[in-house]
Order: structure tokens, then C-alpha cells, then sequence
């Protein structure tokens, strides 16, 4: 079986259609739409006029982030021989880690299976939203440690976030199995969360030039998938950083600071884009 | 009546304006709606999805891009998300007209469990003249605004499968479920 396997060709039936993150971020609409003074509140809550189909939109992204998810984590066990990992053995990972990927791997297939159900519920078909494959990509790193970085620190910390804005939704709303079912997948992802921190510490413990880079690639990843503030302390943004939940995936009270600072700069820097665009002749 | 669409040519998204012309007459056909000219205008600078109706001596539909989105291929038109859009404001157009929804607030003034249960007639009617629509969409979106209860089901049900409501039967079968 290939190792590094590239995102292009991921395996998808008819029913779905993958676009680039280019060709997400390349909408013109989704800067003229934006007005240069937003809504202070754009938070996902049920007093949202557009919350149901905001919902299922979400909860498609969900899913097809868990089948990345799945993915990525099937392709760390898979694409590393087996070793210390440590500094000597860069391109290994340990067994261990190797059993922790693999109990993401069950997990995520299982949240999959979770996402179909709770979509059906909610009447969204498989495939009826655009899949971006961004998540898969920042799988892609050749060194296991940046992968833990960006994929088990940054995007299954936004899971955390988002899992726990759509539980808030499904308590709201009065969805007992949204709520439900979202509780139990949030409980999976700060396991994850801490795998990722637990590895990346033990992992780089003699390098620290190596954990720095990691650090760096989950900012850059961080960043990315704040998608211009999207998910922000801010009430601006739809999702919340759920930070109780983070201290409980293993991020410290500095890192979670870091992780709302780039994320506020990133709506900012929106903000300060639109701005620009609307003022433009 | 005539039908005019503006844009003609779009510039932001991959929309056909013929296309929004055949659909919005064929609904009005179908739904008898011949008597007024329906204007129908398109703000692709949007992805939102929000669609609005005025009715003057023409009917005048301002809907954003997003309501006639294909979803699953962002900025290109999807012939049945058009129909059930438009569909849905002509028909609370005709409840308004000649379907003894005489009292109901403008739309700007329903509440989100009032708009619910009106699209929910609409789309259940859409249905029946054979345009295609999810059902468990518009039953969650019903259960967000009237409860995850099996009474908020039965009433969805019921103003699902009705034709011929008057504003205040399909006020009376919501009474006392928004959440």
C-alpha cells in the first residue's frame, strides 16, 4: 500500500464534490456580502433567522471533517515505520502513537456514522454541500510531529470549538439528539486534543528546534481554519472557542490565549479587508 | 403577465437568467398566478440566501444568490433550489391574494414560528405539484421553531398535507407549541 497518499485522489463516490480551499476563499461574493460595519452578533444560535439550514450546513462540514479526519489519522499509522520518533529517528513514530491514531481512526469512524444520522435528521443529504479538503491536507506533512500539531492540536481543537457551539445549538433548540450526540463526539475530540499535546511534548522533548517548528505549522493551521473569524471569542463570529474544554484537552492557559489572539487578528484582518473592498471605486 | 429577470448576464455566479424566466413561469401557471407581472431580481453579490416578495401591481421577488445555489457546487444554479424559492414566495403571495390570509402580519413582521409554519404549507404544496423537496428539512426546521415534540410533528404533518388553509387555521393548528 502507497504511503503519503495525495489529496486529489481521495476516495469519493458520485455524491460528492470536493472544491480547494482557493476556490472557497476565491468566492467574490463572500467579500461583497460582507458588510464594512457586521452584525454584532453572528454567533450560531436558534434566534437566527437562517439557524436550521446554518445547522445543516455546519453539520455537513462535520461530516465530511470526520471522514478527513479518518483519513488522516488511518495515514499516520500507515505512513511511518515504527521507532522512538525521538530526535534520531525523525521519520518514526512510536507504537504507541501508532495505537492512540489508530483509536482516532475508530473514533472518527464511528463520528461518521454519528454525522450521517444526525444530517438525516436534520434533512441534509450526503454530499448535498461542497466538501473542502483543507482538513486532509494539513494531514499531509511528512514529519508525524507537525501532523500532530496541525492535525490533533489545531483542527480537532476546532472541533472542540465547533462541537461545543452545536451542542449549545441542539440545548437551545431543544434537540435532544443533537445535543446528545454532539456531547459524546466533543468528549472523543478533547481526547484527541491530548493525544496530539501529549505526543508532540514527548515526542520533541530533546528538540526543541523541531517543537517549535511544530508550534508554528499549528499556528499557520490555526489561523487557516479560523477562516477570516469565523470561529473567534468574538460574538462576530458564528463559533465560539470553547476554552474550558481546551484546558481540558491539554493546552495550557498561554496557548489558549495565543489560539484567541490569532483568531480575533484573523477577523480583523477580514474586517479590515472587506472595509477595503467596500471602499474601493 | 410577463416575467423579467435582472440581471440578464451574471458576473459573480454562473446563474441563467432564461432559466429563472421558465421556472418563475411555469409557477405561475401552475399556480394560477396570471393576472400580475412578476419582476425578479438577483443580488449575486451575496451568498446569503434570503428571499423576499412585495406585491404591488406587479409582484416583486429580490432574492440573493444563495436561493438559487446549487450547494453542492458553490456560485452554480441549481434548477430545483430556484423553483422551490420562488415557489415558496409565490405561493404566500397567492395565500395573501386570494387564500384568506387577509390578516397576516407583513412579512417583515411574522415571527420565526409564524414563518415556519407558513413555509412548511408552501413547501408541502410544492411538493404535490411535483417539485422536489426534502421533507425532514422542512420538518426540522419546523421542530427548531414549534419543539422536538410528537404534538409539533403531528401539527407539522397536518400543515403539510393541507391545501386551502386559511391564516387562521394554520395559526390554530400552531397555538401553543413555539418553543
Amino acid at each position: 500500500m502507497r504511503q503519503f497518499f495525495p489529496v486529489e485522489e481521495l476516495a469519493r463516490d458520485e455524491r460528492f464534490h470536493t472544491i480547494t480551499n482557493r476556490e472557497r476563499m476565491g468566492d467574490p461574493r463572500t467579500v461583497f456580502h460582507s458588510s464594512p460595519q457586521p452584525r454584532n452578533n453572528n454567533r450560531l444560535t436558534p434566534s437566527r433567522k437562517d439557524a436550521s439550514d446554518a445547522a445543516r450546513a455546519l453539520m455537513h462540514g462535520i461530516f465530511v471533517g470526520e471522514i478527513q479526519a479518518l483519513e488522516g489519522a488511518g495515514r499516520t499509522c500507515h505512513d511511518f515505520e515504527t521507532s522512538t520518533g525521538g530526535a534520531s529517528d525523525p521519520d518514526t513514530v512510536p507504537f504507541a502513537l501508532k495505537m492512540d491514531m489508530a483509536r482516532q481512526a475508530w473514533d472518527e469512524a464511528r463520528h461518521v456514522e454519528i454525522s450521517v444520522l444526525l444530517s438525516n435528521w436534520m434533512g441534509t443529504e450526503i454530499g448535498q454541500y461542497a466538501e473542502n479538503t483543507v482538513l486532509f491536507e494539513a494531514a499531509c506533512s511528512t514529519d508525524p510531529v507537525l501532523r500532530l500539531a496541525g492535525v490533533n492540536r489545531a483542527l480537532e481543537g476546532l472541533a472542540i470549538d465547533v462541537f461545543t457551539t452545536m451542542k449549545e445549538f441542539g440545548d437551545l433548540a431543544g434537540d435532544p439528539y443533537l445535543e446528545f450526540c454532539e456531547d459524546w463526539m466533543l468528549a472523543d475530540e478533547v481526547t484527541h486534543v491530548k493525544m496530539g499535546s501529549d505526543w508532540l511534548r514527548k515526542v520533541t522533548e530533546n528538540d526543541p528546534e523541531r517543537r517549535k517548528k511544530a508550534l508554528e505549522f499549528q499556528s499557520v493551521v490555526d489561523k487557516l481554519f479560523s477562516y477570516g473569524g469565523t470561529r473567534s471569542d468574538s460574538e462576530e463570529s458564528p463559533i465560539g472557542l470553547a476554552r474550558r474544554f481546551r484546558e481540558l484537552a491539554g493546552f495550557t492557559d498561554t496557548e489558549v490565549e495565543e489560539i484567541a489572539d490569532v483568531s480575533l487578528a484573523a477577523l480583523n484582518e477580514r474586517k479590515a479587508f472587506v472595509a477595503k473592498a467596500h471602499a474601493a471605486p | 403577465m410577463t416575467v423579467t429577470v435582472t440581471p440578464q448576464t451574471f458576473n459573480f455566479v454562473a446563474y441563467d437568467a432564461a432559466l429563472i424566466q421558465r421556472v418563475t413561469d411555469e409557477l405561475l401557471a401552475s399556480l394560477g398566478l396570471t393576472d400580475r407581472d412578476v419582476n425578479v431580481e438577483v443580488d449575486e453579490t451575496t451568498p446569503l440566501a434570503r428571499i423576499r416578495v412585495e406585491i404591488g401591481d406587479a409582484i416583486a421577488i429580490r432574492a440573493e444568490s444563495g436561493a438559487f445555489e446549487d450547494t453542492k457546487r458553490p456560485r452554480q444554479q441549481s434548477e430545483v433550489a430556484t423553483a422551490t424559492s420562488i415557489g415558496r414566495v409565490l405561493l404566500r403571495v397567492r395565500d395573501r391574494l386570494v387564500g384568506g390570509f387577509g390578516e397576516a402580519p407583513p412579512d417583515e413582521e411574522l415571527s420565526l414560528p409564524q414563518v415556519a409554519a407558513w413555509d412548511a404549507y408552501c413547501v408541502g404544496r410544492l411538493a404535490r405539484l411535483g417539485i422536489e423537496v426534502n421533507e425532514q428539512r422542512w420538518r426540522y426546521n419546523f421542530r427548531n421553531r414549534h419543539g422536538f415534540t410528537d404534538e409539533a410533528d403531528e401539527a407539522f404533518n397536518k400543515v403539510w398535507t393541507s391545501d386551502g388553509l386559511t391564516w387562521g387555521e394554520l395559526q390554530g393548528i400552531t397555538q401553543g407549541l413555539s418553543v
